[in-house]
């Protein structure tokens, strides 16, 4: 893979740091009056999800992460491993459960979702901002309050829990926005 | 705000500080900005422009960076206490706070030190309107506080360690580089909550143009909430000091393969007669104007 230089440095750049892919969040540019330059740069670690901040001296090179994002549809999961597919080449991607902790709840079969790939490894996946949910537990709902005031935990065909109005109940399909965990509206 | 009282604001900005250099007695002055030679400066590059192409008398001249050297033959040659404001002007300049060109501060005051010019800074801020708390610390003192670092005390090959252990680079052809980089990496952000913060006392390696004593510069730089400020020092007097400085950063420049430099010997027989004991101080006015308003 490719060095890049801090002046190449931008949003979205992909590197590789203490072993994992990171992706520039940020990056500043520190000249002092006297003395040479530096990048002052915030990068999420793609593996761990965590928020790094380095400084780099300006003129320094960093390798690169061998990192892609692809749109892929989602097929199904087997217990184990969540399948995706290329919906271009149809070649199938398999991903471990441990990797899919903070997206489980939001896999719809056939749903399109962005699958990050490093060394054409599938890494995580981000599912779209928002899915169709079905409701499967949620206590009974009140008759006539429409106001959507209040609310009340509703478990999902998928097992996410979501806080969802009054009026909601078992068997409904309801949109959640995937970003906030948050009720989005009836579908 | 519209357009009128804008300009305005910065005029009258502008004129507390000519009347506070005028009550002081410090006269303004003007200095050449076209030069001709660029800066020796081993991390600044000078704009060239090419003058008197369409008569045949092709020649190169060069944007000043600052009007330090310009001033200090005024100060040679009896001037007094001075002071001017212009524009200055930096080739390969970026950063959302480095421009290629910005408005500059600069002044000197004869028989001060460092300390009696950081004072009198204070008081000059004062009648702009800012009345922040004041805080000094040496260099030193803020590598102690904030990383417990002993900076002055500590090689090349031990800061490398340190240095590592932060994930910093540790490809640096001199120590004074790589000094920066940790003040930039693990103080300048503890600076950010001090809203007017005078950093003294540098390692020697990074004199600029100060008075080394020991192992520290007479020299101090100004942060105000993090942001670098002004940039001060009790001035080497001898022009065979200066020599030396400007030897050194046209060899630092050529081993980083920076484009070449020559040694202004004008410039230097004009700073023969050597300089009155002095403290000047470059203050970035957009810079200032950002940390007040």
């Amino acid at each position: 893979m490719a060095n890049y230089s801090t002046s190449q440095f931008k949003n979205g750049l992909k590197l590789m740091l203490d072993g994992n892919p990171c992706s520039i969040i940020s990056n500043e540019i520190r000249k002092p009056g006297k003395g040479q330059a530096s990048n002052k740069v915030k990068l999420r670690d793609l593996i761990t999800g965590k928020t790094l901040e380095k400084t780099f001296k300006s003129g320094e090179s960093v390798e690169g992460a061998d990192v892609m994002e692809l749109d892929m549809q989602y097929l199904y999961n087997d217990g184990s491993e969540w399948n995706f597919m290329d919906p271009d080449t149809f070649e199938q991607y398999v991903i471990n459960d441990d990797a899919m902790d903070d997206v489980r709840g939001y896999l719809v079969e056939q749903d399109m979702c962005v699958v990050t790939l490093w060394n054409d490894n599938p890494i995580s996946v981000t599912p779209p901002n928002h899915v169709i949910l079905e409701v499967v537990d949620t206590d009974p709902g009140l008759k006539g309050d429409t106001a959507g005031t209040g609310g009340k935990p509703a478990t999902m065909n998928t097992g996410v829990v979501v806080q969802v109005p009054l009026f909601i109940s078992i068997g409904e399909k309801v949109k959640v926005d995937t970003r906030t965990n948050e009720y989005a509206g009836r579908s | 705000m519209n357009m009128r009282e804008d300009l305005k604001k910065y005029s009258d900005f502008l004129q507390k500080i000519r009347r506070y250099f005028n009550d002081q007695n410090v006269l303004e002055v003007q200095t050449p900005l076209l030069l001709n030679n660029p800066t020796t400066d081993v991390y600044i590059d000078s704009i060239s422009i090419t003058v008197n192409q369409a008569i045949n008398a092709k020649s190169t001249k060069y944007l000043h960076i600052s009007p330090e050297l310009e001033m200090k033959k005024l100060l040679v040659s009896g001037s007094g206490d001075i002071y001017q404001i212009c524009e200055v002007f930096r080739d390969n300049e970026q950063g959302s706070q480095n421009f290629n060109e910005f408005t500059m501060l600069e002044y000197y005051r004869l028989g001060f030190d460092i300390h009696q010019l950081m004072g009198d800074m204070v008081k000059l801020l004062k009648t702009l309107g800012v009345e922040y708390r004041v805080s000094k610390l040496s260099y030193a003192q803020a590598f102690f506080e904030y990383c417990d670092i002993d900076i002055l005390n500590t090689d090349f090959s031990a800061l490398k360690i340190i240095a590592k252990i932060h994930d910093l680079s540790t490809d640096f052809e001199w120590i004074e580089d790589l000094q920066i980089l940790l003040f930039t990496h693990l103080i300048e952000p503890k600076l950010k909550n001090l809203p007017l913060c005078f950093i003294y006392d540098y390692p020697a390696m990074q004199s600029a143009l100060a008075i080394v004593e020991g192992k520290v510069s007479h020299r101090f730089e100004l942060y105000m909430n993090g942001v670098e400020i002004a940039n001060g020092y009790d001035e080497l007097q001898e022009a065979s000091a200066y020599r030396r400085c400007f030897v050194s950063e046209i060899d630092k420049r050529s081993t980083l393969g920076k484009t070449s430099v020559d040694l202004d010997e004008d410039l230097l027989l004009s700073l023969s007669g050597s300089l009155p004991q002095c403290s000047g101080v470059s203050i970035g006015i957009e810079r200032l104007l950002s940390q007040i308003s």
